[in-house]
Parts: structure tokens; C-alpha cells; sequence
């Protein structure tokens, strides 16, 4: 039987068409956010740097067990926190962008949360700056990278090994 | 319900303060003053304090206190039945739509929403009129 | 982009669709063309121009780009509000022996309109009643996503009551799919409203909305002057907010009568009946396609 064993992770077409339309929700569309394939981010293309990256994550928990990760250019997470607050000039604090990199997460977490076997419940989002660490009972299900304004985005799923 | 000539009021009620100022952005916008709490207690204190919402928009995933406890609570009081309750919320999932009506949601609005989704949903409600657009 | 590009490019979407795109608008055109420019890999929009004229699939692809189709659930509300406490009693009323509807929403987009339709004729038509829907549109892309009836989050939280979220859609994927039952009231079918229309029938209720203004005067009144054999003598013809105030020709004038409801114009065949015809009529005409 199967029943027991929890589906490993989201269709990357649909975790795709959640940030897209997270983005351009609140971003706007005038600079989409460009998808970058595997084949084409290995040619040329520098892995995603260690320095000046934001990292957030949300848990699910119940129907299914996972972790969505967002991570992103310390220059993307300040363009978006200047979006959504709608200030130009004046200087941020890391608590604001703390703040606004973490809403992120949570729309594209409970989204995906939407995507899996129900019902489950949401954690308040995790935010650091640096890259995310994952613990090595879990193993990534589903990634989707981008460029936005030149800068790297990726979303990451990760859920439990089976 | 009777037309009040007065402002209308609407409690923003969200732990991130991105998505409070996007929100009061738009409502300010539909000439609504405005307050903001970054949970439901919070809410709750500023309603006791004075504050009486004709509108509340309410986040589901807050620390102390989460929207849907936030809506049950606000149901007990029966001097409160005339504040429509309208979720902003990522939870998606069918059950949890169901869920909030059924505990006395007015709306559900799921994020990511674009400003449009609010004012039509203001619309629906009766609390926003297509003149005040214009 | 190049002048000589967004005249390239206004010329095929006036051939294909009719609609105008002016000077004006081509900072719209450029950021409506920029993302597809960008996916087929062309290093600027003019490029992407050029492309255009030797791959009929981007050619597509960049004019259902530059339909407008813009659209939400219960658009306006008090159109749909009109039609549940007025316009379907009366027509009710004029119908008891055949007991069916027919419904025309003449420029879909991606089927919000027929399908808000869809719901309160669910909620509102007694048993023992049917009714179907036609659905039309230009772009080819459209009538795909009227068929597939799936919506994305953004879309669903456009005007759509939260109480008919959860009784007429299931989630699919990240999206929202609209229950059997209505998918199936509802047809697809294109046309071209600035053509002759094909053999159609007649409707009890057309919604012409939010299409007009993308026309020149006389394309306008070609349509409005076609429209008037296709809905029934005592059905009603329902036009966008802004398209009620139309500046018509006398002829076309006296063609349409306009009837308040509520807050909504509604136009109706000139001269025809509004008490209750013989029902043999109502049936031969329908069932034949031919005109009264
Ligand atoms: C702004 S949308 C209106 C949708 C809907 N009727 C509403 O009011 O929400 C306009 C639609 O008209 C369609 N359209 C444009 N030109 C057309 C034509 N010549 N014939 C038929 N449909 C056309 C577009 O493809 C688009 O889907």
C-alpha cells in the first residue's frame, strides 16, 4: 500500500506559478522574474553566492511534512521591502527587510502548503541573513531558480528523507 | 444597517508591517482611517481601548493570538456584530476557507492578492461604492 | 521600441481583432511584449518585432499578448445583481412551457463572465430548468481557458464571494478548477465580433461588455446594429459601464430600447414584446437558428 508514504514534493511547474504570481502581485511585472533552467545556470553561471544573501523558511506540518526556503540577494530583498513599503530614498533597517523577506516566505509557503495533502498548519517564518541550513534529515524535493533585475532568487522544498 | 455620514474605520491586523502598509495603503485610499495590530490581542486591546472597526482585515498565522481565534472572539461579543470580518491570509486550503466562514468570516481574500481583489471584495460587501473610485 | 516596429505591430492586431492600438500606447505594447521577447530569447522587442512575421506561433502568442482581457467575477456587480431579481424573473415568466434559457457572454476573455452567469443561474433556476451559455471570443488562447475552467489564485480573489469559492471550485494544483456542473452549462465557440456573425440563434440575454471601446465608430455600430436579430424580442442586450453612453446614428438609435434596472442600462430590441409571446415561437426560433 501507499497510503503511508507522503507524496516527496510539489510539481516544480506549480511552485513556479506561485512565485510568479507572488511576484507580480506585489512586485509589479514591469521586470519579470526570469526562471533560470539547471542546464542553463551550470554553464557560465556562478553557483548562489555565500555573501549578502537573506535567507527565510516556513515548516508545514500535518497531511504533509516539509520546509519552503526562500533566498535571495541582500539587493533584492531591499528592492522588495521598498516595493511593499512603498519608500524610495530613505534608508532601511534589517528589521524591515527581516520583515518583508519573511511575508515573502509565508504567501509562498502557505501556497504550497495548498498543494499537498491536507490539512496542515504553517510556522511564522524563520529570517536570517546568510544562507539557509538544513538539517540532514531532509533532502531537497523541488528548487526553482530565477533572476530578477540580474540578481538571483531560488525557492527550495525540502521535506523529510523517506 | 444604516448609512453613517461619518469616516468609515478599519482595523489592519497582520504580524508583518509590509503587508499592514500595503494593506493600509489601499483602504486609506478608499478613505477609511485606519489602525494596525500585529496580532489578535493586539486588536482586541484597541477595540476595548475605543478603536470600533467597521472593518477588520485579518492575517490567519500571527504569534499570540491567530485571526481565526481572533474571529471567534470577536463573535461572543454581541455589541460587536455589525464589524464585517474580511481574512487576508495565505492558508488556501479548502478547509480552512470553510473553517473561517463557518466561525463568522464575512470574506476571504487569499494572499497574494492584488489591490483590485480588496476593493472588489469592499464592493461585494457593501462597504466601498464604484462612485468613490471615480 | 522603434516607430516603425509599433506600426508593425498595431497594423496586425487592427487586421486580426479590430482593436486600436494608438501611438500613444506604445510604452503598453513594449511592456506587454518585453516578457515574450525575453522567453524567446530575442535581444530586444524590435527583434522580437521581426520575428513576427515568419512564426505564426509567437505571432499568436503576441496578439492574444495585446488583447485586452482584463476581466473579474460578477464584473460590476450590479449587472449580475439586475439579472437574478429582474431580468431572469420576467424572462421566467415568458418561458414556462419550454423552461430553457439561452445565454450569450460575446467577448469571454477567460470565462469569469459566463461562469458568474453560470452560478446564480445554479443557485436561482428551479428545478425542471436548464439553460446554456455560449461563450465567444477572438483569441483562441481565451476559449482554451474558458474550456479548461482553471483559475489562479490572483484571478479567484477578483470579486469571486468566498461562499462560491468553496461550493463551485476545487483546488488543481495552484490553481482553482469550476465544478462539472457548470463547465458544463457553458460552450465555447470563436468569433469575431467585427465580422458577420456565423449562424448563432438567438439569446435571452447577451453581455457585450467591456469590448466596445477597443473599436472605431463604425465598428461599433456594425456590431450593435448585427447584435439586434440575435437577442430575443423581450430578452435583454447588457453593455459595459462606460458603454452605455454610445453616441449612435438614429437608425441604430431607434433599433434598441433602453431600460433602467437599478443601477444597470439594459438594452432591449426596439418593438419588441414584452408580455408573453406564443411559446411556439420562442421554441422554433431557438431550436433552427432562424430569426423571428
Ligand atoms: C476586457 S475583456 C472583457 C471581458 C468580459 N466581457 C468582461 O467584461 O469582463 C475584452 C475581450 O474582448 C476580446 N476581443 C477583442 N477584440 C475582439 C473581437 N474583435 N471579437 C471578439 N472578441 C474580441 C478580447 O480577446 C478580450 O477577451
Amino acid at each position: 500500500m501507499t497510503v503511508t508514504t507522503q507524496p516527496s514534493g510539489p510539481e516544480l511547474a506549480d511552485v513556479h506559478a506561485i512565485v510568479e504570481q507572488v511576484w507580480s502581485s506585489f512586485l509589479g511585472d514591469e521586470e519579470p522574474l526570469l526562471p533560470r533552467y539547471a542546464d542553463a545556470a551550470e554553464e557560465g553561471t556562478p553557483a548562489f553566492p555565500a555573501e549578502h544573501v537573506w535567507s527565510a523558511a516556513v515548516s508545514v506540518h500535518g497531511g504533509w511534512t516539509g520546509t519552503v526556503t526562500v533566498e535571495l540577494s541582500s539587493s533584492v530583498a531591499q528592492s522588495l521591502t521598498r516595493l511593499m513599503l512603498a519608500m524610495e530614498d530613505e534608508p532601511l533597517d534589517d528589521a524591515e527587510v527581516a520583515d518583508a523577506v519573511g511575508e515573502l516566505v509565508n504567501m509562498i509557503g502557505g501556497n504550497i502548503k495548498s498543494l499537498m495533502p491536507g490539512p496542515s498548519a504553517l510556522t511564522l517564518p524563520v529570517v536570517a541573513a546568510g544562507r539557509a541550513a538544513h538539517s540532514s534529515e531532509l533532502a531537497e524535493v523541488a528548487r526553482f531558480d530565477a533572476m530578477w533585475n540580474g540578481e538571483p532568487v531560488r525557492i527550495s522544498v525540502h521535506a523529510p528523507q523517506s | 444597517m444604516t448609512e453613517s455620514p461619518m469616516t468609515q474605520r478599519a482595523m489592519i491586523i497582520d504580524d508583518s508591517k509590509a503587508m499592514r502598509s500595503i494593506l493600509r495603503r489601499i483602504v486609506s485610499g478608499l478613505s477609511f482611517e485606519t489602525a494596525e495590530a500585529a496580532h489578535g490581542q493586539e486588536a482586541l486591546d484597541q477595540m476595548e481601548a475605543g478603536f470600533m472597526p467597521d472593518l477588520c482585515l485579518i492575517d490567519w498565522n500571527m504569534p499570540v493570538m491567530d485571526g481565526y481565534t481572533f474571529i471567534t472572539e470577536v463573535r461572543k461579543r454581541p455589541e460587536w456584530r455589525n464589524i464585517t470580518l474580511m481574512m487576508v491570509t495565505t492558508e488556501s486550503e479548502q478547509g480552512q476557507i470553510v473553517k473561517a466562514l463557518a466561525a463568522g468570516a464575512h470574506e476571504y481574500v487569499i494572499k497574494p492578492f492584488t489591490p483590485d481583489a480588496i476593493v472588489e471584495k469592499l464592493e461585494l460587501l457593501g462597504l466601498v461604492s464604484k462612485g468613490v473610485l471615480a | 521600441m522603434a516607430p516603425a516596429s509599433f506600426q508593425l505591430i498595431a497594423a496586425l492586431v487592427l487586421r486580426e481583432t479590430s482593436i486600436i492600438y494608438e501611438p500613444r500606447k506604445e510604452y503598453l505594447v513594449e511592456a506587454r511584449l518585453h516578457p515574450l521577447a525575453a522567453q524567446a530569447g530575442c535581444a530586444s522587442v524590435d527583434a522580437y518585432v521581426q520575428m513576427l512575421s515568419i512564426n505564426p506561433v509567437e505571432r499568436r502568442k503576441a496578439i492574444d499578448a495585446l488583447t485586452i482581457n482584463e476581466t473579474s467575477w460578477f464584473r460590476d456587480n450590479a449587472p449580475y445583481q439586475a439579472f437574478t431579481e429582474t431580468m431572469l424573473p420576467a424572462l421566467m415568466a415568458n418561458r414556462t412551457e419550454r423552461r430553457h434559457l439561452s445565454i450569450w457572454s460575446a467577448a469571454c476573455s477567460s470565462g469569469q463572465e459566463a461562469y458568474s452567469i453560470a452560478m446564480l443561474l445554479d443557485q436561482h433556476l428551479p428545478a425542471g430548468w436548464t439553460a446554456d451559455i455560449l461563450a465567444t471570443d477572438v483569441s483562441t488562447a481565451m476559449l482554451t481557458r474558458v474550456e479548461n475552467g482553471r483559475y489562479s489564485q490572483v484571478e479567484m480573489n477578483r470579486g469571486l464571494p468566498a461562499t462560491s469559492l468553496v461550493k463551485y471550485f476545487t483546488r488543481a494544483g495552484s490553481e482553482w478548477e469550476i465544478v462539472p456542473a457548470l463547465r458544463k452549462m457553458v460552450r465555447t465557440r470563436h468569433l469575431n465580433l467585427a465580422e458577420p456573425f456565423p449562424v448563432i440563434g438567438t439569446f435571452d440575454l447577451v453581455l457585450l461588455r467591456n469590448v466596445l471601446i477597443y473599436f472605431d465608430q463604425p465598428t461599433k455600430h456594425g456590431i450593435l446594429r448585427r447584435m439586434h436579430q440575435h437577442v430575443a424580442s423581450d430578452g435583454y442586450l447588457l453593455l459595459g459601464s462606460s458603454e452605455t453612453t454610445l453616441d449612435l446614428p438614429a437608425d441604430l438609435h431607434a433599433m434598441w430600447d433602453r431600460e433602467q434596472i437599478g443601477r444597470v442600462q439594459a438594452h432591449r430590441p426596439a418593438g419588441g414584446l414584452t408580455v408573453p409571446r406564443p411559446s411556439s415561437t420562442t421554441f422554433s426560433a431557438a431550436l433552427t437558428g432562424a430569426r423571428p
